[in-house]
């Protein structure tokens, strides 16, 4: 570039930058960092079990518009803070990577890695959102959280219908190869790595929100077969489907949740007979969360927050088995969680909270008392 | 540089809060550009267009206020964000309706919150409370009028 080219892009980029407000501009081209992690303590009751400190998570979001219409966004991930060969635990990994196309408010395309907009967690999963230290197991064990798969879709508002608003989109299968009693679909998930496409699955949401409300419905339908023969070669071999709702309601200092789901594994027996596993072939359960702000009684004029949270799970990974396995009712989980989250701003959270950790056998009754902080931007 | 809004987007805005018949004139303060809205010989109000980064993008949007410096309303003229375009819903956006300066403001106080929306919400209240400040800063000093 000339110098008197340079000088004259110099003050037209000064002069457009004088007419915009200080702290309020940006580039057409922008690229944001950000991130969300969490730091917990837990310790189990009983003998032989000291607490444990684990960085559970820290994310790093990095996100580039290429104009107004383009984006693209990623979290990358890393949990327990390292990883090391042979050693178990530990993960590097990335928990969405897509591109958006907004073409207008009512329909947006994204596509790449993306999260199946089911429950409340999987979505909207950063730590200052949730109360408790630990995701609910529910949101572990029935809808696997997070996920993430490979895809195309469509967001946006509907039309005319202010409030209401959607997500589909059509992804990667499961893979039924994975399944397991004590963790349904979980590790049937390929989280983008070299993911088979031999079931194309759909999954989406519609969600209705006004202040203080918000209503969600979410489905995933698609096969698991991954063209094993066993379980057949159609592209929507060995479906699943899973239905869900839930409900967030913030009134005055009460802060509600409550989310269901269910899923139907309607080839259960041919699964478990295949890898020799237990897969329930209905898993289902759900939440309900109340959690009062304590602040808005003792210091009314504060915008920072210490709720005092209940929140009870019921979910059985086996609610219904196929012909020829037998029901473990150790599966069938009560979780009661009750503490405090503490947040000095809408994006910081110190959190302690204990749990009792039963189920419908009554036996390996366990508490937890576990500590945490978390923390967006 | 982005940030100007399709001026259609600002037209439509001033139209719905103040009529088809105002009168809009540009009036500049500090570097900012003020919308002046009148009929005839009576003031009708001011509004300002601001934007705000939300996750990762910016929020572009409009404030207007009377001229007894009370909110008339917001409009959120340009949403990029990936989620929280919950903000745009009018149920959300009449929270703001006839607010002045000296009210909080405040998500969790008198402006409530969307669930899944959370920095959408903040973003955009912190910058209509700012910008609301200077609005009637500059009114009741006389900079605008």
């Amino acid at each position: 570039m000339s110098r008197a080219l340079a000088r004259r892009a110099l003050v037209a980029l000064l002069a457009s930058v004088a007419t915009l407000r200080p702290g309020r501009a940006a580039a057409q081209e922008r690229t944001t960092l950000g991130g969300y992690g969490e730091v917990h303590y837990a310790n189990r009751t009983g003998p032989d079990t000291p607490g444990i400190v684990d960085l559970k998570r820290f994310v790093v979001y990095l996100a580039h518009a290429f104009n107004d219409q383009i984006a693209f966004r990623s979290e990358l991930e890393v949990e327990d803070a390292k990883l090391e060969g042979a050693q178990p635990g530990g993960e590097v990994a990335l928990e969405q990577a897509y591109l958006d196309y907004r073409l207008s408010d009512a329909l947006t395309v994204r596509t790449g890695l993306v999260l199946p907009p089911v429950g409340i967690i999987n979505e909207t999963h950063e730590p200052p959102t949730f109360n408790g230290v630990d995701r609910p197991g529910f949101d572990h064990d029935v809808i696997p959280t997070t996920w993430r798969e490979i895809g195309v879709g469509a967001v946006g508002r509907v039309p005319g219908a202010e409030g209401l608003s959607y997500r589909v989109y059509l992804v990667n299968g499961l893979r039924a190869a994975g399944f397991s009693a004590a963790e349904g679909i979980r590790e049937g998930r390929q989280e983008g790595r070299e993911a088979s496409f031999a079931n194309p699955s759909f999954t989406g949401r519609l969600e209705w929100a006004r202040p203080g409300l918000k209503l969600g419905g979410s489905f995933w339908y698609g096969g698991t077969a991954d063209a094993d023969p066993a379980l057949g070669t159609g592209a929507f071999a060995a479906p699943i489907t899973l239905l869900s709702a839930d409900a967030r309601y913030d009134v005055g200092a009460f802060l509600f949740r409550a989310v269901a789901a269910s899923i139907w594994v309607s080839d259960a027996e041919a699964i478990n007979t295949r890898y020799a596993s237990a897969v329930g072939s209905r898993i289902a359960g759900g939440y309900l969360e109340a959690a009062y702000n304590l602040l808005h009684a003792l210091a009314p004029a504060s915008s920072q927050k210490l709720n005092a949270f209940v929140r009870h799970e019921r979910y059985d990974t086996q609610a219904a088995v196929p012909a020829g396995t037998a029901r473990d009712e150790t599966l069938a989980r009560r979780i009661t969680t009750f503490g405090l989250s503490y947040k000095p701003t809408y994006n910081t959270a110190f959190k302690g909270d204990y749990q009792l950790l039963r189920n419908e056998a009554g036996t390996g009754a366990t508490d937890v008392l576990s500590l945490g902080i978390g923390y967006q931007f | 540089m982005i940030q100007a809004p399709p001026p259609t987007k600002v037209a439509a805005s001033i139209v719905r809060l103040f009529g088809p018949h105002a009168r809009v004139d540009t009036l500049h303060v500090d570097s900012a550009a003020v919308l002046r809205i009148s009929a005839g010989d009576s003031l009708l109000g001011f509004a300002q267009v601001g934007s705000v980064i939300g996750k990762d993008q910016p929020i572009t949007f409009l404030v207007a206020i009377d001229p007894a410096n009370r909110l008339k309303d917001v409009d959120i003229l340009v949403y990029r964000e990936p989620y929280g375009g919950e903000v745009a819903y009018e149920a959300w956006r009449k929270q703001f309706r006839g607010k002045a300066a000296a009210d909080p403001l405040q998500v969790g106080r008198d402006i409530r919150s969307i669930s899944g929306a959370t920095i959408s919400v903040h973003a955009v209240t912190v910058g209509v409370r700012r910008m609301l400040a200077e609005l009637t800063a500059w009114h009741e000093s006389g900079a605008i009028r």
